[in-house]
C-alpha cells in the first residue's frame, strides 16, 4: 500500500512516502531556529508556505502521481498547536481529493517504530530523546498493540536542556550538537546528577551548570553537562532492561543523533549483551517519513479514523495511541 | 574472594553470597560502569553505598526489620543473609500484610522513603516477621509526592481488599497519613500513573 506521512509538530515540515514498509521518500523544510527558539505562530506560517513545495518535492522523489496514493497519514500530536494545524490541514484535504483512508499518528510512537524497524528490533526497550521529550518505552500488546512509558523526565526534554545551555554560552543551538562538539578534550566538573529508579531529572543539572558560566572553563562544561545528562539516560535504560527481562536497546528521536551518547548507550548494551540499533540520522530528525511507515501498519491493521474525528492534540501521550 | 557466589546482578550492584567464619554474608557491591566518566562513576557508587548504609542503619535503630549491616567497604554492603520467602512468592496473609503498611508508615514517620517498596522486596520469615530489603533507591526525604508514590506502587501491586488492609495500618503508624492519602488521589489522577497502568 502507498502511504503519505505529513509531519509538522515543530520546526520541521516533512512529507515522506513509503510502500509495503519502504520508503520512497522523506523530503522536509526546517524553519532556522537561530536564537530566539520558536515561535509557534511563526513557525506554522513558515510549513503552511512550504507545505505545497516539500509534498510536491516528495512525489517526484518517490515517481508517483498523486491518485497512487492509498492512505494518508499525519502527526496529530504532541507538539505545538499552531505548528500541528498545518499538517492536519493539509492531510485532510488531500485525504478528502483523493478520498483514501486517514490515520492520525503520534509523533512519539512513530519515532520509536521507524527506529526499530531500520535498527531491526523486535522487543527493545526505546530511549526516546528529543528537544522537548525523553522517554523509555517498552511495546506491549494488550489490550491492543501500545507503548508504555516506563519512565522519563521529570521536568525538561534533555535537547532542550542542552539548547538552551548553549544559548546561554552563546553557541549556536543545534540539537545538542554544539555542546558535543565544544566537549572535546573536556575534564569532568561535577554537577547534580538525579535519577530516580528509570526516571530523571535536568533542571537542576542546567541551573548549576549555567551558575558555573564563567567559573569553569567552556569545554569542561560542555563535557560534564553532556556526560551527566546521557549518564543518567543510560542508567535509567539499563534499569529497564533488567526489570524488563529485553535483550535489545533502540535509541530515537532527534537527540539520537549524537555520537556520543550512541556510543554509550552501545556500551550499556554490551556489558548485558544486548542488541542495539537506531535509524539514520534523517529519521532521528523529525520527518515525514516515519509518520508515513506508522500509518501504513496501522491502516493495514484495520485501524479507521473519520474525517471528522481527525484534529490535533498537542499533549498527546505516546501510551494513549493505538499502534495496531 | 574464592567461596563467593553470585546470587544475583542488578541494574547496578551484584549481589553474592560468601561464608564469613562460619555464617552466610550477603554482599551488595555497586559495580564499575564503563558508559560513564570515571569521576561520575565513582561519586555515584560512593554517594549511593554510603546512603544507603545511613538509611539501613537508621530504621534499624528505629526497630523497623532490615539485614543487619556487618561490614562497609567502599562500594560494598555486607549484610547478614535472612532466611524466609518474599512476599511476591507467597500468598499474603493478612497479618503479613498489615506488618507491611505498619513498616511502612514507620519508615515515612522517619522521613525515609524506600522508593521501591513492592512484595518483591519484603521478605516473611518462618515465624511471620517481615524484613524490608533493597534500600538502593532509599531517601532521606519529606516529600509527600516521594511517599505517596511508595503506597501507590503496593496499590497497584495488591488486590483491592489486600491493599485496604494495608492501607489502614500504614494510616494507625503514620500522623500525616492523611496528606499522604490525599497526594496519593492526585498523583493517581495524573496522566502519567493513569496510561501507565492501560495494559
Amino acid at each position: 500500500m502507498i502511504v503519505l506521512g505529513m509531519e509538522s509538530s515543530a520546526h520541521t515540515f516533512g512529507v515522506g512516502i513509503v510502500d509495503n514498509g519502504k520508503v520512497l521518500a522523506n523530503e522536509k523544510a526546517m524553519y532556522r531556529i537561530g536564537t530566539a527558539g520558536m515561535i509557534p505562530g511563526e513557525v506554522a506560517r513558515f510549513h503552511a508556505e512550504n507545505a505545497a513545495e516539500v509534498l510536491g518535492m516528495a512525489l517526484e522523489k518517490a515517481g508517483i502521481s498523486n491518485n497512487e496514493i492509498e492512505g494518508i497519514g499525519y502527526t496529530m500530536g504532541p507538539g505545538l498547536g499552531p505548528c500541528l494545524e498545518v499538517a492536519q490541514l493539509s492531510a485532510k484535504t488531500v485525504a478528502k481529493k483523493l478520498g483514501v483512508p486517514i490515520v492520525p499518528v503520534n509523533h512519539c510512537a512513530a519515532h520509536a517504530e521507524i527506529a526499530r524497524h531500520f535498527g531491526r528490533l523486535a522487543d527493545p526497550i526505546m530511549l526516546y530523546v528529543s528537544g522537548g521529550n525523553s522517554q523509555i518505552l517498552v511495546l506491549e500488546e494488550r489490550p491492543y498493540l501500545h507503548y508504555v512509558v516506563l519512565g522519563e523526565t521529570f521536568d525538561i526534554g534533555v535537547g532542550n536542556m542542552l539548547d538552551s545551555f548553549a544559548r546561554k554560552l552563546k553557541l549556536e543551538p543545534a540539537w545538542g550538537s554544539s555542546i558535543e562538539k565544544h566537549s572535546q578534550g573536556g575534564r569532568y566538573i561535577e554537577l547534580p546528577y538525579t535519577v530516580k529508579g528509570m526516571d530523571f531529572s535536568f533542571t537542576g543539572l542546567a541551573t548549576r551548570a549555567t551558575e558555573l558560566i564563567g567559573e569553569e572553563r567552556l569545554s569542561d562544561l560542555c563535557f560534564s553537562i553532556q556526560e551527566t545528562a546521557f549518564s543518567a539516560l543510560c542508567e535509567a535504560t539499563e534499569r529497564a532492561m533488567l526489570l524488563k527481562n529485553k535483550r535489545e536497546i533502540g535509541i530515537c528521536g532527534g537527540v539520537a543523533q549524537n555520537r556520543k551518547l550512541r556510543e554509550m548507550l552501545e556500551e550499556v548494551g554490551r556489558e548485558h549483551d544486548a542488541k542495539f540499533g537506531f535509524a539514520p540520522d534523517e529519521f532521528n530528525a523529525d520527518n515525514g517519513g516515519m509518520v508515513a511507515y506508522l500509518a501504513e501498519r496501522m491502516i493495514g491493521s484495520g485501524i479507521k479514523s473519520r474525517l471528522e474525528d481527525c484534529g490535533i492534540r498537542q499533549k498527546y501521550r505516546v501510551d494513549t495511541a493505538r499502534l495496531g | 574472594m574464592d567461596n563467593s557466589k553470585v546470587i544475583g546482578v542488578g541494574a547496578e550492584a551484584r549481589l553474592s553470597l560468601i561464608n564469613l567464619f562460619g555464617s552466610d554474608i550477603v554482599v551488595k557491591e555497586r559495580l564499575p560502569k564503563k558508559y560513564r566518566a570515571k569521576e561520575l562513576d565513582l561519586r555515584i557508587r560512593k554517594e549511593r553505598t554510603k546512603n544507603e548504609a545511613r538509611i539501613m542503619f537508621r530504621i534499624s535503630r528505629a526497630g523497623i526489620r532490615c539485614p543487619r549491616i556487618v561490614a562497609l567497604g567502599r562500594f560494598s554492603i555486607y549484610m547478614e543473609r535472612l532466611e524466609g520467602v518474599l512476599l511476591k512468592d507467597k500468598k499474603i496473609s493478612n497479618k503479613e500484610i498489615a506488618e507491611s503498611g505498619r513498616i511502612l508508615g514507620s519508615m515515612h514517620s522517619l522521613d525515609i522513603v524506600h522508593g521501591d517498596f513492592t512484595p518483591a522486596n519484603l521478605i516473611s520469615d518462618n515465624s511471620g516477621k517481615i524484613y524490608v530489603i533493597d534500600f538502593g533507591l532509599a531517601e532521606m526525604t519529606r516529600s509527600e509526592e516521594e511517599k505517596a508514590v511508595d503506597l501507590l506502587l503496593m496499590k497497584r501491586y495488591l488486590k483491592r481488599n489486600l491493599y485496604r488492609l494495608f492501607e489502614d495500618s500504614y494510616s494507625k503508624t503514620y500522623n500525616d497519613s492523611e496528606k499522604i492519602l490525599r497526594r496519593l488521589v492526585e498523583v493517581e489522577k495524573r496522566g502519567r500513573y493513569q496510561t501507565r497502568t492501560l495494559a
